[in-house]
């Protein structure tokens, strides 16, 4: 039989269907399907972050790694739930109006969907009415906007003041990144939190869900 | 120098790149016309200026001030209309030796721009990788959606701008990074250029891309210390350029060359165009680690 364990080394590596096999045989051993989670799935993940900071791994290394998770993710999930479990938060993501371009946002979604997070993704050039609706929906959720173009970044602000107008700001995060984006721009508009890139955009999500 | 055959619109003063927004925002003008100079050294054919979020009259300024250096025709750079707008503005023709600038870029929702041409003629790159649905930009997924948003940005700008001969358009049809394509997008891309090359409509055009856009995000050297980005750029030169791609955005730095089949970056690009999904980058992967 597998040993649970093998289950860090395996998203650690990218390897989905060993992640797979792992987790099927675990969860037929009745483990404890949040015990999975926290103790090697989300390391496993957090060391896979690490590591793309240093620049020991690339992109093809995070992507292989958030497929691996997300696979044994999606056989807990269920289980997860029976046990009353919840998600670490509900993020919804996606690029602001104007904006097509979805490599880094699709990044960021895999990324946190790996760390735990309930992930919505809204898809490219998303109006701000759209992000003011998912608003409220749940309380608490973290809103995750993406902009590559400095003509579309200030479509940001538009989406805050969306949030503003609706009475609905405080009930949720705020938190952008993309090529132009700099904490300073984030200070600027209001934005709860900002990262730079995805793998410390989970980061930045657990702290905005901490406070 | 740039391969015979390639034209390259040279990216290096643009605000995206780190080393040159530190230039920007020092206001170092001497470092940017050092840029110009260099890349015009460096065999550019065109020199394209993006100034960021800086105003209209900022890059009416570099405009003329690059232009003091160098004779070389220039791709005015951005999103926004008023930048182009003074961009084209300042532009001197006869400085140029009677080349048009480049007006990089033009999409679907951008059209409003075609109405520049009254201002100063100039070559629009015309962004084909997203088309508009239900007045909705969307980025194409499969070639024929490619292919049919040439045919209508094309159609658009021909109504609008009649006269343009076939030899001044160029089209980009939209390269994406190969280290996170689990898409196709490379599929798409290649095939997308088939289509357009077959299609007496487009006779002459050129094609361009954003060359360095294909490598981004991947490490710089192989496990054996051997280089991974220019190898793989040229390894999609090889395929593209007769598929008709004779202009690029890029680096006057990198040693651009045909690859033959046999090399490492050609192997696993070859390789990458065979498979689907996850597998192309894994395969990515076993290139540089």
């Amino acid at each position: 039989m597998s040993d649970p364990a093998e289950l860090y080394n395996a998203i650690l590596t990218g390897n989905a269907k060993k992640a797979e096999e792992v987790t099927k045989a675990a969860i037929a051993a009745n483990a404890d399907p949040g015990e999975l989670v926290q103790k090697y799935m989300i390391p496993a993940m957090d060391e896979v972050g690490r590591r793309f900071e240093c620049n020991e791994y690339f992109v093809p290394e995070l992507l292989i790694a958030a497929r691996a998770m997300k696979t044994a993710l999606e056989l807990i999930t269920p289980h997860l739930m029976a046990s009353g479990a919840e998600p670490m938060g509900r993020v919804v993501i996606g690029t602001v109006q104007g904006d097509l371009h979805d490599i880094g946002k699709n990044l960021v979604a895999s990324m946190l969907e790996g760390g735990g997070f309930q992930v919505v993704d809204l898809g490219v050039d998303v109006p701000a009415e759209k992000f003011v609706e998912a608003a409220k929906e749940k309380d608490g959720t973290i809103l995750a906007l993406s902009a590559l173009l400095t003509t579309t970044m200030t479509m940001m602000k538009n989406v805050i003041d969306a949030l503003e107008k609706a009475g609905v700001r405080s009930r949720v995060k705020v938190m952008i990144g993309g090529a132009p984006i700099t904490q300073q721009y984030a200070n600027e508009i209001g934005a709860d939190g900002f990262s730079d890139n995805a793998s410390a955009a989970v980061a930045v999500a657990r702290k905005l869900v901490a406070n | 120098m740039p391969l015979p055959g390639l034209t390259i619109i040279g990216e290096s003063i643009n605000d995206s790149v780190p080393s040159t927004k530190k230039l920007f925002d020092a206001n170092d003008i001497a470092g940017l016309l050092e840029l110009a100079k260099s890349q015009d050294e460096g065999g550019a054919g065109y020199i394209d200026v993006n100034v960021g979020p800086r105003s209209p009259e900022f890059m009416a300024e570099m405009v003329k001030k690059i232009q003091s250096v160098t004779a070389k025709p220039l791709s005015i750079d951005s999103p926004d209309y008023n930048i182009i707008k003074a961009g084209l503005e300042a532009y001197d023709l006869a400085r140029a030796g009677g080349k048009k600038p480049i007006l990089n870029s033009i999409s679907a929702l951008r059209s409003k721009m075609f109405d520049l041409y009254a201002i100063q003629p100039f070559m629009p790159i015309l962004l084909v990788s997203e088309n508009v649905v239900n007045g909705q930009s969307q980025p194409c997924r499969t070639a024929e959606e490619t292919y049919a948003a040439a045919k209508s940005i094309v159609g658009e700008f021909r109504t609008r701008c009649p006269g343009v001969k076939n030899s001044d358009y160029i089209i980009d049809p939209g390269i994406a990074p190969l280290g996170s394509d689990s898409e196709g997008n490379i599929h798409r891309l290649l095939a997308s250029m088939k289509l357009i090359r077959a299609d007496a409509d487009f006779a002459g055009f050129h094609a361009s891309v954003g060359l360095s856009n294909f490598t981004v995000m991947l490490p710089p050297k192989r496990a054996d210390g051997s280089p991974v980005k220019g190898p793989l750029e040229s390894a999609f030169l090889t395929l593209a350029m007769p598929l008709g791609l004779d202009m690029v955005i890029g680096s006057v730095k990198r040693k651009y060359e045909k690859l033959t089949p046999d090399h490492p970056a050609m192997a696993c690009l070859n390789a990458c165009l065979k498979l689907e999904g996850f597998d192309v980058l894994m395969r990515v992967r076993e290139f540089y680690a």
